[in-house]
């Protein structure tokens, strides 16, 4: 009897507050037909918002693989003054609100900024553009790599690697062949992680994109946009584009597991 | 090509582990560094290898000053205590891993090394694990990996680190003979660091005895017994 109520309860509430909007989604999506759906992704000015978020997703991702392995690395490995500091401050991100963060990098590095205003002589603008949006990504998406490599680190590997260094091995051969083994089911999670919030943020990328339509509208800002403009087919038509690469890094997670599940239980 | 350490000092914050050590490897010679848990056995070992530095004392090699030389440079093989072989690698891919990460000018070519590799699987008596991955091996079977991997090498001298500490007493004392003969069969100057007193002089040709991070005694299982220089070495090999 419980088991059954346990069960109705956690597939009663998955459905209604998960798969339900899900479906509704679509649904509005297609609502006026296909025709006009495929219509409203063709939009040059979603187009141009799909290419904004892919782009700057592909420059935060490299940054944060390279930024969260080096300090991935650095707390498993050495013990140095402002390690914990360094663990904390890493955590920021996640306990900030994103609307915060945003407003933050435009007081520093907006017109009126400290950083802002000493690089705006030389016509150099960070805000309201594309630097503006892959920065706070940056800022909102860097915990999620260094999060995934550090547990991994933590525990295997320090002995593998003193005995590769005993072997000749140097320092760019001993990370290509036993760290980044040892670390690939962290690092591809991290990576995941990150590309599905760089691409997916609102909150601090509204604050600095300076809304330009067709420019620096990102997806999620065009979909609020268009939606605002009581244009629901091409906000909900939008929205699945989105969607649906949400679900893509949902199922190379889902990938990764199982075939790191069964690598692992092969070994 | 014989090894020496020289007045070999070394503190971890104010404490003093090394006290001015001082040990002399001969070429094939088998050098146990025998002590209870604390006395620096370890440290002396590490510092031997690379991969720890000395605060003051010099390492030498066949007349060359190595004490700056980094690990990779010193063509020392290694055999961890928990054998730390590559998880993600095979056997044969672990023991021929110090041949592949030589520069390419000096890299013997693969066929040399899928050659040398099966040699040293054919020394360790497990010819037929080479594919095997070492969480698919048994204890004795992952120290000898391990020690094929620091022969694989050609090591100028050999340093274990309790190698036989994680096998059961069982394995331990069959494997003590393989050992020993393996490396009077390459002929490879070695030090071992154990705290098992029957394994020291089991095995090796010298024991330095250890106390406090200094050497107390360093001499041959025979003249240990004969001449204790202390009540402790007495007490130690009793």
């Amino acid at each position: 009897m419980a088991r059954r109520f346990l069960i109705a309860l956690a597939v009663g509430f998955l459905a209604l507050m998960v798969l339900a909007p899900l479906i509704a989604i679509f649904h509005r999506a297609f609502a006026d037909g296909a025709g006009m759906y495929l219509a409203a992704i063709s939009e040059p000015e979603t187009l141009a918002a799909m290419r904004l978020t892919v782009i700057a997703a592909l420059v935060v991702l490299p940054v944060n693989v390279i930024f969260g392995i080096a300090a991935a690395w650095a707390i498993a490995r050495y013990r140095f003054f402002g390690r914990r500091a360094l663990l904390i401050l890493i955590e920021v991100p996640f306990a900030v609100s994103p609307i915060v963060a945003g407003l933050c990098f435009l007081l520093i590095y907006g017109a009126y900024g400290p950083v802002g205003a000493a690089l705006e002589p030389y016509g150099i603008q960070l805000m309201f553009n594309l630097t503006g949006i892959v920065l706070v990504s940056l800022f909102v998406t860097c915990p999620f790599v260094m999060r995934e490599v550090l547990p991994v680190l933590m525990v295997s590997g320090a002995e593998e690697e003193r005995a590769a260094l005993g072997l000749g091995a140097n320092g760019w051969q001993i990370f290509r062949h036993i760290v980044l083994p040892n670390i690939s089911w962290g690092l591809a999670y991290g990576v995941v992680l990150t590309t599905a919030r760089a691409m997916g943020e609102f909150g601090a990328v509204s604050v600095v994109s300076g809304a330009i339509r067709g420019e620096t509208m990102t997806l999620p800002l065009q979909i609020e946009l268009l939606y605002n403009d009581y244009n629901a087919t091409g906000a909900f038509a939008a929205a699945t584009v989105l969607t649906a690469l949400a679900l893509v890094t949902l199922v190379l997670r889902g990938l990764l597991d199982r075939f790191g599940a069964q690598r692992k239980a092969s070994i | 090509m014989s090894f020496q350490a020289q007045q070999i000092h070394r503190a971890f914050g104010g404490t003093q582990v090394l006290e001015g050590v001082s040990l002399t490897v001969e070429p094939g010679e088998f050098v146990a560094l025998l002590g209870p848990s604390g006395s620096g056995k370890t440290t002396l070992l590490n510092i031997i290898a690379g991969l720890s530095i000395a605060d003051a004392g010099r390492l030498v090699f066949d007349g060359e000053d190595i004490t700056d030389l980094p690990a990779g440079k010193r063509h020392f093989g290694m055999v961890f205590q928990n054998y730390a072989l590559f998880k993600h690698m095979t056997v044969a891919q672990n023991i021929s891993f110090g041949l592949r990460m030589l520069p390419r000018s000096t890299r013997p070519s693969r066929r040399e090394i899928a050659d040398r590799t099966r040699a040293y699987l054919e020394m360790i008596e497990l010819p037929d694990l080479a594919d095997r991955y070492p969480a698919q091996l048994s204890g004795g079977q992952k120290q000898r990996v391990a020690m094929a991997r620091a022969l694989a090498i050609r090591p100028r001298l050999l340093l274990m680190d309790e190698p036989f500490s994680a096998l059961d007493a069982q394995v331990r004392q069959s494997l003590r003979g393989s050992v020993r003969a393996l490396q009077k069969q390459v002929g490879v100057g070695t030090v071992m660091v154990t705290h098992d007193r029957a394994e020291a002089l089991d095995l090796a040709d010298k024991i330095a005895v250890m106390d406090h991070g200094r050497i107390v005694q360093f001499d041959t299982p025979e003249n240990l017994r004969a001449n204790p220089a202390t009540d402790s070495v007495r007490a130690l090999l009793a």
